[in-house]
């Protein structure tokens, strides 16, 4: 046999065919396949033991209760606890992904803490003034911060603005008709899952300058021109009290585009269908005021008592809103950050500092205040910290549970309390266990226990049996006081606020405007860069006839000014932001600058 | 999976999504990604190019003020019962429908990344990865040992938590209950869903919710008339939604509106 070379090109050509028509190269692209699985760029999870643990999440005051699922000692999954007399199983994004935080990438892993232990022991030697800042008061932290800060010669302990009162809450079960100012009430207002429970008990009317999602599920939503609640506000007094305060309802509706027949009817829904309640996003002290004309303290609105704290503490620092603390006063101020809490613009915070400020900031990552502090001291997160939750504007009773660690805070680690309890002096001792042992000896309220939310009454528990019950994610809950006296409104009159319309012809609407400055789990951006259900940080949206007219496009780069500052954004448009207004994105930046209602301007870049 | 020679099939899951109840929360969008280790965002992803097993869209009834209604509308594999468009595409066989559960799968190690189905899909439920699965240092710790990451340039989407659906089957058998009955289990989305607006169960299964729900006269289906019978139900009281499930308008498209 004669070997050519056509032949052996023949015999290639269909062996190659021939190949096509086996198994081998179908099996190789398979095999390929399998092995592309494994490769060193994906990530192959953990493997080990499941288990179940239960905590209540800190991310915000509704606590709500958490079932995880943990890998060994690392949480995989968390989920709401179905069974839970309050929560009853809700769970916002933020807390379904409240264990990535310890992995986030803003997070601060290290600080000078011994600059910082030396800065305060000296300004308690020289008697300087020193405050706490708290932004989530209510908690036993808190308890410990104003003793020790009546433990020295020269201490304040502040908190940010209440403008219901400090013991006031919502008695939504109670209200029939919920007007809200923006109030983000069905996107985690208060305790989502009280709020979804009542929902149908009552009649919800949003205002909003945008269709917000709570707009988007009122029974009735008021588009008002951006920015004019407080007229609107004022109408609707006027109408409640025959002309004796507020405006004039022409002039209202001249300023909000609402109608007067409209402004009329929403005063005749106050006051018509039963109890009713107005709530506001911005505090302001003319939409508030509605309460107080319709009669809601003492229905609506009601006075929580304290959870029980031991008699020994009792010797504490008052509480002071910012605004009562004399400017340029505060040498040292130390903020503690370690949860997301109120977020009070930087620039009224700076106007209390003195001369050559130390400002010490207990936080898990520099995304707040840790940008203007000297000293950031790095604090554990959500879920590794132990600490109670301070009740929720929907909590009509005194509540106590606690956030119980899921899994252990990295080395290095400060708890606020305990630094600054050791700095002023205050005996040591473990707080969360007296106050729990306080709960015991008042002998009232029960105990929802994990994982069915099982109620039991504190009268039949021994202390120690409900400390470990409070250790395992119990929720302990008293009976409302129905011989409290109603909450008396403080509230000032009408805000008047200066109108550069000249020099900001927009008007800001912040989104998510409860939110607080500190960062989320990254996989929040399936709800904002992957898709548009919400605004992603550093965003803000134009109507396109808006951006037309300053010659923005989508996507540029622009400045957002306001006579506060300014701050470089992304601009999208977005048919559903009126003209002449401008959405943004809540978060540290921006909240430093500009609120609701504020006039603005955006500059292309 | 059960034999195609002989396919018995032990349930048919589905799930009903009540629109008037979704608050557009977004809490499913993000149980699903933790439970089926999604990664976040890579810095280049956009709602394109992201991936979101379940994605959550506002739509408007394209009236103007005071007129104008929205609502929130959950849109995830709609696991096709009939026809089932993706299944007939792909070339690979990829994907297939389980006989024993009516579930859609995919099955990425053996998916080329052709992106057939992602065009033959008329939900647009499908999603492909365009980068290597990535997470911030650590958070890798955090992933669901029960499911495996996929890799870049394969397509994914819902498969109703296989996961979980497989951990049910371990613990059904551990209790000594025969492979050929339905176990029951919730998907991650629903668990996660605050306001009960979605329901999952066996739609074989006539005192399940959701065979219940779907059987009500607000209930109805995606792009219905396409025959791929989807065992997704939505309900809704209000008629222009339901109108809205048709087909789009055409000329209707208006400047982009975000949640």
């Amino acid at each position: 046999m004669n070997t050519s070379r056509r032949k052996i090109l023949q015999f290639m050509g269909g062996s190659a065919v021939g190949a096509l028509f086996t198994p081998v190269p179908w099996r190789l692209i398979t095999d390929a396949a399998l092995w592309s699985e494994n490769w060193p760029g994906v990530p192959v999870p953990v493997r080990g033991e499941s288990r179940t643990g239960f905590t209540n999440c800190s991310l915000c005051t509704a606590g709500c209760a958490v079932r995880a699922r943990l890998i060994g000692e690392q949480p995989v999954a968390l989920a709401g606890v179905p069974g839970h007399p309050v929560s009853r199983g809700a769970l916002c994004p933020f807390g379904l992904t409240g264990h990535h935080l310890p992995y986030h990438p803003a997070r601060v892993k290290s600080g000078p803490v011994k600059e910082a232990w030396a800065a305060v022991a000296d300004a308690i030697a020289k008697g300087d003034r020193i405050a706490v800042l708290d932004l989530r008061p209510g908690r036993t932290a808190s308890w410990t911060y104003r003793r020790a800060m009546a433990a020295i010669r020269n201490g304040a302990y502040i908190v940010p603005p209440r403008p219901l009162g400090p013991a006031t809450a919502v008695n939504l079960a109670a209200a029939k008709t919920v007007l809200s100012f923006g109030a983000p009430l069905l996107e985690g207002w208060g305790t989502p899952g009280n709020v979804i429970a009542l929902r149908d008990g009552f009649r919800l009317i949003q205002v909003d300058a945008v269709e917000s999602r709570t707009a988007a599920l009122a029974d009735l939503w008021v588009a008002i021109n951006p920015g004019t609640e407080t007229e609107l506000a004022l109408g609707i007094s006027n109408v409640l009290s025959g002309g004796a305060s507020g405006i004039n309802p022409a002039r209202a509706a001249s300023a909000t585009g609402v109608s007067e027949q409209q402004i009329a009817e929403l005063a005749r829904e106050l006051t018509g269908n039963g109890p009713a309640v107005v709530l506001d996003a911005a505090g302001s002290s003319a939409v508030l005021a509605l309460n107080t004309l319709i009669g809601a303290p003492g229905r609506t609105l009601v006075t929580r008592r304290e959870t029980p704290v031991p008699e020994a503490w009792k010797k504490a620092a008052p509480a002071t809103e910012l605004a009562e603390i004399p400017e340029r006063s505060v040498r040292v101020l130390l903020i503690d950050e370690s949860a997301p809490g109120e977020y009070i613009p930087w620039g009224e915070i700076r106007k209390k500092l003195a001369a050559n400020p130390v400002v010490i900031a207990f936080a898990w990552s520099r995304a707040g205040y840790g940008r203007y502090a000297q000293y950031v001291l790095p604090a554990a997160v959500y879920p590794e910290t132990l600490e109670d939750i301070p009740p929720a504007i929907d909590a009509v009773a005194p509540v106590f549970r606690m956030t119980v660690p899921l899994q252990a805070p990295p080395a290095g680690m400060v708890n606020p309390g305990e630094f600054i309890a050791t700095a002023t002096g205050l005996p040591r001792g473990d707080a969360l266990r007296e106050r729990s042992d306080a709960i015991h000896k008042s002998g009232r309220g029960a105990l929802a226990a994990m994982p069915d939310g099982k109620l039991t009454p504190v009268k039949e528990m021994k202390p120690e049996d409900l400390w470990k019950a409070l250790n395992a994610g119990g929720y302990w809950m008293d009976t409302p006081d129905e011989k409290a006296a109603p909450p008396r409104l403080a509230l000032a009159g009408p805000e008047a606020g200066p109108v550069e319309a000249a020099s900001f012809p927009l008007v800001a609407i912040l989104t998510e405007a409860r939110g607080s400055a500190a960062p989320a789990s990254p996989l929040m951006s399936k709800l904002y860069q992957e898709s548009n259900l919400r605004l992603g940080p550093g965003r803000a949206a134009l109507h396109p006839a808006t951006a037309k007219a300053y010659g923005i496009e989508e996507g540029a780069r622009a400045t957002l000014e306001t006579a506060q500052g300014r701050r470089d954004i992304f601009v999208i448009l977005d048919s559903a932001v009126p003209p002449g207004s401008v959405k943004v994105a809540s978060g540290p930046g921006v909240l430093d600058i500009c609120a609701t209602g504020e006039r603005a301007r955006v500059v292309p870049a | 999976m059960i034999s195609k020679k002989n396919p018995v099939r032990t349930a048919r899951y589905g799930m009903t999504i009540d629109i008037d109840r979704c608050n557009g929360c977004g809490a499913c969008m993000v149980a699903c990604a933790v439970e089926n280790n999604i990664p976040p965002a890579h810095a280049g992803a956009s709602d394109r190019k992201g991936l979101t097993w379940i994605r959550v869209f506002k739509v408007d009834n394209g009236a103007e003020y005071p007129a104008k209604r929205s609502v929130f509308i959950p849109v995830l594999c709609q696991q096709c019962d009939k026809d089932t468009p993706c299944v007939h595409v792909c070339p690979q066989q990829a994907v297939d429908l389980d006989p024993a559960t009516g579930v859609v799968g995919q099955m990425p190690e053996r998916c080329l990344g052709c992106r057939y189905c992602m065009a033959a899909c008329p939900y647009h439920a499908r999603y492909f990865n365009w980068w290597d699965p990535e997470w911030p240092a650590g958070m890798e710790k955090t992933l669901n040992p029960d499911v495996a990451p996929r890799m870049r340039g394969v397509v994914e989407k819902c498969n109703f938590c296989h996961g979980r659906w497989h951990a049910a089957r371990e613990r059904a058998a551990a209790a000594g209950k025969p492979n050929t009955e339905p176990v029951t289990y919730t998907p991650a989305c629903a668990e996660a869903c605050p306001t009960g607006a979605i329901q999952f169960g066996d739609l074989k299964d006539p005192s399940s919710a959701p065979a219940q729900a779907s059987q009500k006269p607000e209930a109805f289906r995606l792009l219905e008339k396409l025959g791929t019978e989807p065992k997704i139900y939505y309900r809704s009281k209000r008629e222009w939604v339901r109108a809205i499930a048709s087909a789009p308008k055409p000329g209707a498209r208006k400047e982009p509106s975000r949640g």
